[in-house]
């Protein structure tokens, strides 16, 4: 009887071994001449996964039935193989689908009745575009102040800031505006939450415990966190991508450092995302997160790259290897064709600019020209728009210290020099193939680059160590508008629509003066909002305009006809506030008044015992006392003057 | 005008007008004749900076006080002085006091904001006020007595009536104000301040930007600045004619401001 119990006892279970079975379907079906290289390919892809103990290939027919049974040494194994095999492109009409065999097992036994899912009430967070509705057409800032207790939304108005929303606490660090301006993001301990709709509600949460950095892509469909503290070799959890809508966790990746974020950069369309890492470019797409062709580039030395901000292009630069030079690639995606390769000479270093729209590439390149010593800098200017990517060169004599595109125009703006001999210079791309310095402005108090986001005007500004030196300029005819400072400025912010700039002192910067001062795009200061420890401020965006060119032409036709309404209107608000004012200040004034004339009673009442408190001598007045005053003549030198007698 | 080696601490006019006492942080205590700068004496004495300045009505005495813990009393005229009294310490360090109306209370400023009124005969606290919320740099009597202005770290200046301690008027700005005056003549304040001397982290090239500046006092808004310090302003004060101020600074300087008649014309929207 025992035997038979321990012989019993080792009889193989049913559930035993089929949680380590996956079932691959879409196999080619083959005859028996074939088979043997069938297995060897299977096998050798999937034995990636784990080891294989056993595999089957049921057929009819002579041919292979299309499927396969193949079963790992365990089952972790298994789901490994699930985990990357499934969706494996073998050929054209072959894509894996890879499933657990207890999966079926969960599939067949469904119950035959259906039970139509519980109903999730619909979360209705109202009119996500709210904000664009103002009849005004306000746009709107978040405030961070009180060293990040408070956050406040306000509407701009030029006569001073309407609050919109103002709570305590709202976030943990800073906060973030989605591309399209849809979403406020906060930053807490154990993830981001975003906020939208009229009353900011919360749309959305996403857990990632000691969330430092985000990202949007540009079409608000993702966002990616990153956190420095989750990361395990098994799960990896340092950046995380959201579906936003859905709020589910599409993808992590592993993260060696986050020096450079935004780590993955997003194609303009948002389908695709990209990073590099050593010697390799790695491009993956939207919605399956899975990587382009299913392998990454690798491209030997690639220092930097960046997406076109209007095509999906990627430009990326690699140095001299030997007697291989620098070069530049453009390359289009998805094809991979190189539409443009550029090769430099004694590079030291590359920086990528695209303008707004993708019209332009500017590279910047550090040379060492052969036989000396020192840096001199090139502007390379790759005119996209043109056939077959024609560049021209700028040489710079000077340092570099800042440069910027017109964003959706063809000019371009260099600070150069060293202080206190700071140049800005603009730059004309013309449609001859010539590049025209249309004007320098010398001994400018600069250092950043400010273009208004609907281009023509814009801020040369010395923040920080500068004291927040501002000239405001029109580059249409390379004017100054106006000079101005802001002392200690650390910021300076357009709005989306190019007609206000906001610069502002931030708390993170500097402890005193904390504020932020509106200003129009032609200088004129509007106003000064004084703000208890204020530290950022930052504009929402505003979607893109629905309006076709054709319409757009249409409304700048008519722009008289709206202009007179709209002066009309201003006029009036002016009026009103003027007389708010007066009306307050009259208010105030009379109560004030009627307190100094109650003081003055009471002090007239107690003369008398004033002058018993001086001994009978009036010191009410300055001349309550005149017999008592003695005139005192006091000589003093005021002016020295030489007369020469001549010669007598 | 420069008489001092160190950063001035309080100026003070005589009820007249025609002098001005400066007292700071190099032990000597000054006297200038207000109409042109010239410097009558010097009293010297004091062991340690001196805090604070004031004269009697008819300009016979002058009392100072002094971080060497005494107040001193000195003849006008001569440089005689005496030991006047010893202040002890205790918590809530007054920081500033000034007389009541009729001399029958002191109204003081003390460290954490608060203000008080302490009967001149038993030292009993008459009455409260807690409207600042950090210390009180300066207190100043209007010429009638009959409200005082108190100058907080806390980047206000506020108007109390003297006798009965209600809060009148507030104004604001974003740096500590160290003192602040009642014009004599107009419904207008000076005020006076500057950053911490611990928060300077970077040289200023700001040469003469700190700033004197004017308020409204009905209105609480400023309507005018004057520059000219090379550091953050330590006291203000009215001529008591109410046609001139003048500012010590923490740059040794006393400056002595006579108003053009547009000031005197100047009028809000009202």
């Amino acid at each position: 009887m025992k035997l038979l119990d321990d012989i019993l006892r080792e009889k193989p279970q049913e559930a035993d071994g089929i949680d380590s079975v996956v079932v691959v379907d879409n196999v080619p079906q083959v005859g028996p001449e074939r088979l043997e290289k069938l297995k060897n390919v299977i096998h050798k892809i999937f034995s990636k996964f784990g080891k294989i103990t056993t595999e089957f290939y049921p057929d009819a027919d002579g041919m292979t039935k299309g499927y396969i049974f193949l079963e790992y040494a365990s089952p972790t194994q298994a789901l490994e193989a699930v985990k990357n095999a499934d969706g494996y492109k073998l050929d054209k009409q072959h894509t894996f689908r890879v499933n657990l065999f207890t999966d079926f097992d969960k599939y067949m036994n469904i119950s035959d009745e259906w039970e139509a899912p519980a109903k999730q009430p619909f979360k209705d967070f109202g009119n996500m575009r709210h904000w664009i509705e103002d009849p005004d057409c306000r746009d709107q800032y978040s405030v961070i102040y009180e060293a990040g207790e408070r956050t406040a939304i306000f509407s701009n108005d030029a006569k001073e800031p309407i609050t919109v929303e103002e709570r305590a606490r709202w976030t943990e660090t800073y906060v973030r505006w989605s591309p399209k301006g849809t979403y406020l993001a906060t930053f807490h301990q154990r993830g981001i939450a975003l906020w939208g709709g009229e009353k900011f509600k919360q749309i959305q949460r996403f857990s990632h415990q000691g969330v430092s950095l985000i990202d949007f892509s540009p079409c608000e469909r993702y966002v990616v966190t990153f956190s420095p503290l989750m990361d395990t070799k098994e799960d990896p959890q340092a950046i995380i991508i959201w579906d936003i809508l859905t709020g589910q966790k599409k993808r992590g990746f592993h993260c060696e450092s986050s020096a450079h974020w935004p780590i993955f950069k997003w194609s303009h369309d948002g389908k695709f995302f990209a990073r590099m890492t050593p010697d390799t470019l790695s491009i993956y797409e939207t919605p399956s997160m899975g990587l382009l062709d299913k392998k990454s580039l690798k491209i030997t030395g690639i220092k930097d790259f960046s997406w076109s901000p209007g095509d999906n292009i990627i430009a990326f630069w690699v140095p001299e290897d030997k007697d291989i030079p620098a070069r530049v690639t453009l390359m289009q995606m998805p094809s991979r064709q190189e539409i443009r390769v550029r090769n430099l000479f004694n590079v030291v270093d590359c920086k990528l600019h695209w303008q707004r729209n993708g019209d332009y590439l500017c590279v910047k390149v550090d040379r060492t020209p052969k036989g000396t010593q020192g840096v001199v800098t090139n502007f390379e200017i790759f005119r996209m728009r043109e056939k077959q990517v024609p560049v021209d060169v700028v040489e710079m004599k000077e340092s570099i210290i800042a440069f910027a595109w017109e964003p959706n125009g063809s000019k371009f703006a260099v600070l150069h020099g060293e202080s206190p001999r700071i140049n800005a210079s603009f730059y004309h791309v013309k449609n001859n193939g010539k590049i025209e310095l249309i004007k320098m402005f010398d001994k400018q108090q600069a250092n950043s680059i400010f273009w208004s986001p609907q281009g023509q005007f814009m801020v040369l500004a010395g923040l920080r160590s500068m004291n927040g030196a501002l000239a405001f300029v029109d580059t249409s005819d390379c004017t100054m508008m106006n000079i101005a400072e802001h002392y200690m400025a650390s910021d300076v912010e357009w709005d989306p629509t190019g007609r206000y700039v906001v610069t502002s002192v931030s708390w993170w910067s500097h402890k005193v003066d904390n504020a932020y001062w509106l200003w129009t795009f032609q200088g004129r200061l509007l106003q000064k909002n004084n703000k208890d420890r204020f530290c950022q401020l930052l504009w929402r965006p505003r979607p893109p305009t629905l309006l076709s060119t054709e319409q757009i032409k249409m409304i700048k036709k008519d722009l008289k006809k709206y202009s007179k309404i709209f002066e009309q209107k201003d006029r009036l608000s002016q009026s009103k506030a003027s007389k708010d004012l007066v009306d307050k200040r009259r208010a105030m004034m009379e109560d004030y008044r009627r307190y100094r004339e109650e003081a003055l009673k009471i002090y007239q009442e107690q003369k008398s015992i004033r002058l018993e408190l001086r001994g009978g001598v009036g010191t009410d007045e300055l001349d309550s006392n005149v017999d008592d005053w003695e005139e005192e003549t006091i000589e003093f030198f005021i002016n020295e003057e030489i007369i020469p007698i001549g010669d007598l | 005008m420069f008489g001092h080696e160190r950063s001035i601490t309080q100026i003070k006019y005589n009820r007249e007008g025609d002098l001005l006492f400066s007292v700071a942080k190099d032990t000597v205590t000054n006297v200038w004749y207000s109409v042109n700068g010239e410097r009558l004496g010097t009293y010297n004495g004091h062991t340690g900076a001196v805090w604070c300045v004031d004269c009697d009505w008819d300009t016979k005495n002058v009392l100072t006080g002094s971080a060497d813990n005494s107040c001193r009393l000195w003849d006008c005229e001569t440089e005689d002085n005496q030991p006047y009294l010893t202040v002890p310490c205790s918590d809530h360090k007054i920081t500033s006091a000034v007389w009541g109306p009729l001399g029958e209370f002191v109204i003081a400023g003390h460290e954490n904001g608060e203000i008080n009124q302490f009967s001149a005969k038993s030292g009993e606290i008459l009455k409260k006020a807690k409207e600042h919320t950090k210390q009180i740099n300066d207190i100043q009597t209007s010429v009638d007595l009959t409200m005082f202005i108190s100058a907080s770290k806390d980047n206000t200046a506020k108007l109390f009536d003297s006798t009965s301690l209600d809060h009148i008027k507030t104004f604001k700005t974003e740096r500590p104000v160290n003192s602040a005056a009642i014009s004599p003549i107009m419904d207008h304040v000076v005020m006076g301040g500057g950053q911490e001397a611990m928060e300077v982290t970077t040289t200023s090239t700001r040469i003469g930007k700190f700033e004197a500046r004017f308020f409204h006092a009905a209105y609480e808004e400023e309507f005018g600045r004057v520059k000219g310090h090379f550091g953050p302003i330590n006291c203000v004060a009215f001529h008591p004619d109410g046609k001139s101020y003048s500012s010590g600074g923490e740059d040794g300087y006393v400056r002595i401001h006579y108003f053009d008649p547009q000031y005197f014309d100047f009028e809000l929207e009202a």
